[in-house]
Order: structure tokens, then sequence, then C-alpha cells
């Protein structure tokens, strides 16, 4: 009889036991309902530390085969990457995953896949603006943007890849070329965020900004009058729809090398590609689902179907600090 | 007793060198580092980042010097109607966290911030920029001059009226006497003040990124996140490192010439009243960092926090709310019981190595919390290598440790400063009696310097509960304070709803500051 208790006890107990440790760059409020929604279907407890992807990479070296960390969520290619290259993550094979993501959005070795995507967009003042007079990141740098231009910090990484890209498509000495176009055309030093770029775009401070598309749709749904105002006041551009395609950036996941919970961890992953995982994402922080069995939220859609540029995305971690140091050379503080 | 080895020294030597063993390894790290990336650097980025960080020092502590010392003397040298109230709320900018007010001001003088509309519906066009250098020089400085606000206010009223009245029966005007007695008096005190803020401006990170301001400590980001180059990090972290012992040993001569600590503490001096003119003068003077650096900010998050308050219905507030207590108590109860045991080695056995502990336990406060996170985990995942399991990794101690290395320079100043003040005569009477070194310190040392003491833990508290980057690294699964849930609010830009944590914060470190004042005022 106590053998029984005990042992169902243990049972119990080895059930309720079920958990993912998840590291993750992503600190949305999608992502706090959807792990609640996990946790009631599966009965798997998530475990999260949030900080910045570079930050729990650095961790998740230094813990090495001890880490307690199952899964990594970051919020650029790169940075998966990266973890990749540093051996921290073991691929995944799944046929759910395999179903739900297509081909371009996983990484080839299966080591990481994609969970949203962003897009980075120019966003235009409509009064000083005619979209006619936009057309790609390349002809920014030209001088008939001086002082025209916003964008945040190099230190963004959204800015890492955008540059990673550019330098995969158009060489180095190109790149490096814009990067020193873009400095000697801005309307102001990097400062602020993405939002702080639409608003200076809004007030005239400059005539276009390049941003995350998300960005734009959070200041449309804000409850303040005032930033539905700004959103009011700029539209979204596509960049070089005729050229290489509108910079694509994503939000992805992989398991990490270390992980002792990876049955839990790939259904957790498998979960968050699941097409009610996905509506979330995109209706709530207003990403691109990769399932394509999803839709973009209204907002998405009412901005338009885009070319994508369909760079393989891990060279964008191949080149990233390539960049950082294009960027430092043209004084993009 | 050895002078040198004997139970006191042993501990405290292995106190100090744990607070700074995580520089030590991120430094040791760095050794070797002639690499490509670091030429690069120094190309590039270096030169004006180590510049700027100069600059930014010069000027936050020019303006976190006049506005500190200021209102310090005001408030201990003259009577005036609501001198209590004022004198408290010069002290209240230290319970704002400097990257709220950051946000604060980059939202009120954003381009559709009220002053911006205001400007409009006047019909005044065009627009101005917030987001630069100087802005952050005054948001640091008004965030910071209460450091040295509290403790030259501290110093200043224990000047001795047996110094100030004869200088005054001889005819030594206010000027004279302020700029010839009472500033040198305090010079102790405002050169431990100033250690802190500078220590500050080298340390900051978020509230510079987001005004688009590069210093070393985001070059230090740069090169190990960007670069990818550890060593070039560290050895950028190793320049800043280099800033701070050049301030440290300043600081230290400053000190050194001052040896005023043994006189008797006689009546106070009778506080005098404004003239007209003074009076607006200094009610001006007085009113500026309160509104600024306080009562603005303040009615921001309270408009934006009361908006939200919906969500602290949730069980997740409480929850954070015990965190940020247990994790800033604890640390803060470390920290002072380790500035005691610096203090106290440091003051019975001066010799030799021994005068240079404090300033080598105050060494972390100067580092971005993000290095010294990642020196920690190498530490502790060196251990948990080496022990074969998880022990240390991911633990709520190591927060606290981190913690520990990072604020034990806030305690230190103020812990050496009533041990200098005590004298060693106390001690030696009750040693001569019998008593052992720790019987001394806990019987009749500690009750004596209690009043400073629960300053110096209010102090560290209110500034744990403030800390971030150490916090997003370090902490356990699940895990969230005040401060990293206001972070993250307001990093997914929703600054509005972050209000209700920014205004916890605001609110539980208003308490620990208001009982120590109301206290020191009695």
């Amino acid at each position: 009889m106590l053998k029984k208790i005990v042992l169902t006890a243990l049972a119990i107990m080895t059930l309720s036991a079920a958990e993912v440790n998840v590291y993750s760059h992503r600190h949305y409020p999608s992502d706090a309902e959807l792990f609640k929604r996990f946790t009631a279907q599966s009965g798997i407890k998530i475990n999260l530390i949030k900080a910045s992807s570079d930050e729990l990479i650095s961790r998740l070296e230094k813990e090495g085969k001890n880490s307690p960390a199952d899964v990594l969520i970051t919020v650029d290619a790169a940075r998966l990457h990266i973890a990749k290259e540093k051996n921290l993550l073991t691929p995944l094979k799944s046929k759910v995953l395999e179903a739900n993501i297509p081909a371009h959005l996983r990484d080839k070795q299966g080591y990481w896949v994609a969970l949203t995507k962003r897009a980075r967009v120019l966003v235009y003042n409509k009064e000083t603006i005619k979209p006619s007079q936009l057309s790609t990141y390349e002809a920014l740098a030209t001088p008939a943007y001086k002082g025209k231009v916003l964008v945040q910090s190099s230190n963004n990484t959204y800015n890492q890849s955008l540059l990673a890209g550019l330098i995969v498509h158009n060489g180095e000495v190109k790149a490096s070329a814009w990067a020193k176009g873009i400095v000697a055309n801005m309307a102001r030093k990097p400062s602020g965020k993405d939002v702080d770029q639409i608003r200076a775009v809004a007030a005239g401070m400059g005539d276009v900004a390049i941003i995350n598309t998300y960005y734009l749709g959070q200041l449309l749904a804000s409850k303040r009058p005032s930033d539905q105002a700004v959103g009011e006041m700029v539209a979204v551009y596509f960049p070089n729809q005729k050229t290489t395609g509108t910079h694509i950036n994503v939000s992805g996941a992989g398991i990490t090398a270390s992980s002792k919970n990876r049955v839990e961890a790939q259904k957790f992953i498998e979960f968050l590609s699941s097409p009610e995982a996905q509506s979330v994402f995109a209706e709530v922080n207003y990403e691109y689902p990769v399932n394509p069995k999803v839709k973009p939220s209204n907002l998405l859609a009412s901005w338009g179907k885009f070319k994508e540029d369909n760079i393989e995305l891990y060279k964008l971690g191949e080149n990233n600090a390539k960049a950082v140091k294009i960027f430092n050379e043209s004084g993009w503080n | 007793m050895s002078r040198y080895f004997n139970r006191w020294t042993v501990q405290t030597y292995a106190w100090v060198l744990t607070l700074l063993l995580p520089a030590l390894v991120v430094i040791a790290y760095a050794m070797g580092s002639e690499g490509e990336t670091l030429r690069h650097l120094k190309e590039t980025v270096l030169t004006h980042t180590v510049l700027n960080t100069l600059y930014l020092i010069a000027a936050t502590s020019t303006v976190a010097l006049i506005l500190g010392i200021g209102s310090a003397y005001l408030t201990t040298f003259y009577t005036f109607r609501f001198e209590k109230t004022i004198a408290l709320l010069l002290a209240m900018p230290f319970v704002i966290p400097a990257y709220i007010v950051g946000f604060v001001y980059g939202d009120l003088f954003g381009f559709f911030g009220p002053v911006h509309l205001m400007l409009r519906e006047w019909g005044i066009k065009g627009y101005f920029d917030v987001l630069n250098f100087y802005s952050v020089v005054l948001i640091l400085g008004f965030a910071l001059y209460p450091y040295v606000y509290l403790i030259v206010k501290a110093s200043f009223s224990k000047s001795r009226s047996s110094l100030l009245y004869p200088a005054l029966n001889l005819g030594a005007g206010k000027w004279r006497l302020f700029w010839q007695l009472i500033l040198p008096l305090s010079r102790p005190a405002i050169a431990g003040a100033l250690t802190l803020v500078v220590m500050e401006c080298i340390s900051e990170y978020g509230t510079l990124k987001y005004y688009g301001v590069d210093t070393l400590s985001t070059a230090i980001f740069t090169a190990w996140f960007g670069l990818e180059d550890p060593q070039s990090a560290a050895y950028i972290a190793s320049i800043a490192t280099v800033l701070v012992i050049s301030v440290l040993i300043i600081e230290k001569i400053a000190r050194s010439g001052a040896t005023y600590k043994s006189e008797k503490l006689l009546s106070k001096i009778p506080k005098e009243r404004f003239t007209f003119l003074g009076g607006v003068g200094a009610y001006i003077f007085m009113a500026v960092p309160i509104l600024f650096g306080f009562l603005i900010p303040l009615s921001w998050i309270l408009t934006y926090g009361y908006a939200n308050i919906s969500q602290i219905v949730e069980v997740d507030y409480l929850v954070v709310i015990l965190n940020t207590f247990v994790v800033s108590g604890g640390s803060a109860a470390l920290i002072v019981a380790g500035a005691l045991l610096i203090g106290y080695t440091a003051r019975n056995f001066p010799y030799g190595i021994n005068r240079y502990l404090s300033k080598m336990a105050s060494f972390g406060y100067a580092l971005p919390g993000a290095v010294i996170a990642v020196g920690i985990v190498i530490i502790t995942t060196t251990i948990d290598d080496y022990m074969g399991e998880n022990l240390l990794s991911g633990t709520l101690g190591v927060l606290i440790f981190g913690f520990v290395v990072r604020f034990s320079a806030v305690a230190i100043g103020t812990v050496d400063g009533s041990f200098e003040r005590l004298g060693l005569s106390i001690n030696r009477a009750s040693r001569s009696l019998g008593k052992s070194h720790l019987s001394t310190l806990w019987r009749v040392e500690i009750p004596l310097m209690k009043r400073p003491l629960i300053f110096a833990y209010a102090l560290v508290f209110v500034d744990t509960i403030k800390e971030l980057p150490l916090t997003l690294i370090l902490r356990p699964f699940n895990y969230e304070t005040l401060a990293t849930k206001t972070f993250e609010m307001a990093e997914s830009q929703m600054v509005y709803e972050s209000s209700v944590y920014a205004l916890s914060i605001v609110l539980i470190a208003t308490v620990p500051m208001v009982l120590t004042i109301l206290k020191s005022e009695r």
C-alpha cells in the first residue's frame, strides 16, 4: 500500500515537474500570454529569464554543459547563428516544424527555427515626401537625402543585420560607402529607439526613418491620442522592391546543447509555430507570422504585400562583426 | 597579535578579495589582447568614447557639486519656512532611477510631448530635440546630486562652532567663511560623495544609450557583443578601471589633508535667517533640483501609474515586491556588515595595504553592471564545473553576490566616515577593559554608530532596488524585481504601462529615505 502511494506520488511529481527553462530576449506581452496557454494545454511549466540575447548567449557560453537552459529565443537571426557557431545549440528534427515553417526560415542543419518575421522598412512624412521619391536603402545614402534620414544607434542589432545584408548583396566596399553616406545624411546623431525615429519624422526633423514595422503598429494601437496621431502622420514604404527585396529579420528559437528537457523543449517550440500561437504573435505584437497558414494582422495587411529579401539568414550572423566594424569606421555611433 | 595577519585582517582580506574577484577575472580575461579588433577599436571609437566619458564626468560632477553643496549649505546654516520639508525633498531625486528620469524627459520634451504641444498651441513652430549629451548631463546631475547633498550635509552639520565662532567674531564675511573654513573642513565628505558620482557616470549605460551618448561603458558592449571580442571589451573595462583608480587616489589625497576627526563636538551653531533677496534666491536655488529632479518625474509617473493601476491586481505584483525586498534587503545587510569589517580593520590596523582596503572594495561601483555580471558568471560556472553539478549558477545567492560587489562602495564611505568620527579612544578603552575586538565592535561601537549604519543601509537598499543590468543577467528563472519589470515594459515601448512598477520603486525607496533623514534631523 505504502509502496503504491509513494509510487503514485512520485509519478505525480515527475509529471508536474515537467518544465522547460527558457532564455529569451523577447519581452512582449504576446509571449506571456502564449506561455500561459502552452502550460494549460501541455502541463509543462515554462521557466523564464529575459535579458538581451548577447548577454544570454554569453551566459550560456560560460555555463557550458551545466547550463539549466533548454531553449534560447532571440530577436534576430544573427544571434541565432552566433549561438549555433559557438556550439550552444543542438539540432531539432520535427515534422511539425517542417510543416509549419517554410524551409528558408529554418536553419539548414535544423539548429534553429524562425518564429516571427520583422521587416525593416522606411517610414516617411506624408506631407514632405511622396512615395515616388523613395526607392531603396541604398538610395538613402545619396546626397539627395542630406539632413533627412533618421535611424537609431549602430548598437542596435536590427541595424547590424540590415548592414550585414547589404554586405552580402553589395560587398564590403559598397556597404562601407553606404554607411558613410547615411551618416552624412542623418538629420541628427543616432539616439532614441525606433519609435523615437517615427516621432522625429512626424515632427519634421527628417523626412524618412528606418524602422521595424511593429513599432508603427504599437504606436497606432496606443491608448495615447498623441501616439496615434504620430502614427497617422507617417506612412510605410517597403524599399528595394525592384531589387533585392525588403530586409527581413526573424525572431527565433533553438534548443540548447545542454538541454536536459529536449522533448518538452521541442513541444514548446512546436507550439509556438502552431497557427494558434502564430496568430497571437501577429495580432498582439504586429509581427509577421512565419506559418503560412496564418495571415498577418489587418493593420499589417493594410500596408500591402511586399517582396522579401530572401537572403539566407545565417549570412546575417556571419557578417555581423564586419557590420559593426563598418559602423565604427563610418562614425555611426 | 600580528599587525598584518590576525583574524581581523585575514577575514577582511578575504572579503575584499571576494569583492574584487569578478573585476579581476574580467581583466585577466583581457590579458594579451593586442588583437586586430582592439586595433580597430583604437582607430575608430576608443578616443572619442574616452573623451566623452571625461566630459560626462566633468560636467555631471559640476552640476552635482553645485546643487549638492549649495543646498546642503543652505539647509544647514539657515533657518526658513518649510525648512524640514525642503531638506527632505532635496534628497528625494535619489529614489527615482536615472533611466526612468531619462524616459520621462524624453517623453515630456519629445516632439509630441506636452511641451512641444503647448508651444504649437501658442503658435510657435519648429522643434527642439532633447536626445543629446547636454540632457544626459542634466539628468544625471539632477539624479546624482543627492549623494553630495546628503553626505556633505551630514558633514556640515558637524561643523564645529569652536572653529566658526572665532572666525565670525574676527569679522570674516560669510563667503570667506564658506570658502576658507566650511568647505575645506568638509573636503573629505565632498571627495567621498564626488567619488560616488564619478563612478556612477562611468558605469551608466541605459540613459546614455537612449540619449545617443557613447562612453566607455557603451564601448564595452560594442566590443564584447557587437564584435564578439571579450578581450577588447575587458581592455576597455580596464581603461575605466584606471580612471577609477585615479579618482580614488585623488580622493585619498583629499581626505588625508583633513585631520579634524578627533575634535570634540561642541554645540551646534545657531541657524541664520535669509535677507529678503537672499531668501528669494535661496528658494529658487533649492526649488530647481526638487522640481526637475523629483516633482516633475514623480507627477509623470503618478499620472500614468494611476491610469494603469489595474495591473497591480495581479498576484504577480506581490511576488515582484517580495522579490525586490528579499534581494535588496539581503544585499544591503551583507554590504553594511562587510563595510563594518573593512572599516574596523582599516582603523584598528592602519598599516600598509590595510589603508587601501576600502578603496579596493569600492571598485565594483565603477564597472558597468553587465561587466561584473559576466565576471561573476565566469566564477560561478568555474566552481560548478569543478563540483560537477549546478550549485551556484542561477541561484539567488549569485544575484545577491553581484549586488554586494557592485554596491559595497555606497556603504563603505559612510561607515568609514563614522569610524573616523568615533575615533579610537572608545575602542581602546573597551579593549583595555578586556573586551575582544568583536565584542567591542558589537557591544560598544555599533550601538554608537547606529544612525550612520541605518543611513548606509537605506542608501544601499535604495540603490539596489533601482539596479538593472546585473539583475537581468544574474537572476534565477522567473525572478522579476520592480526594476526588471519597469525595464521590460519600457523596453517593449510600453513606457506608460511600466509606470506602475516605476511608481512602486519610488514609493518603496521613499520610506527608508524619509525615515533616515527625519532621524538624522533630530
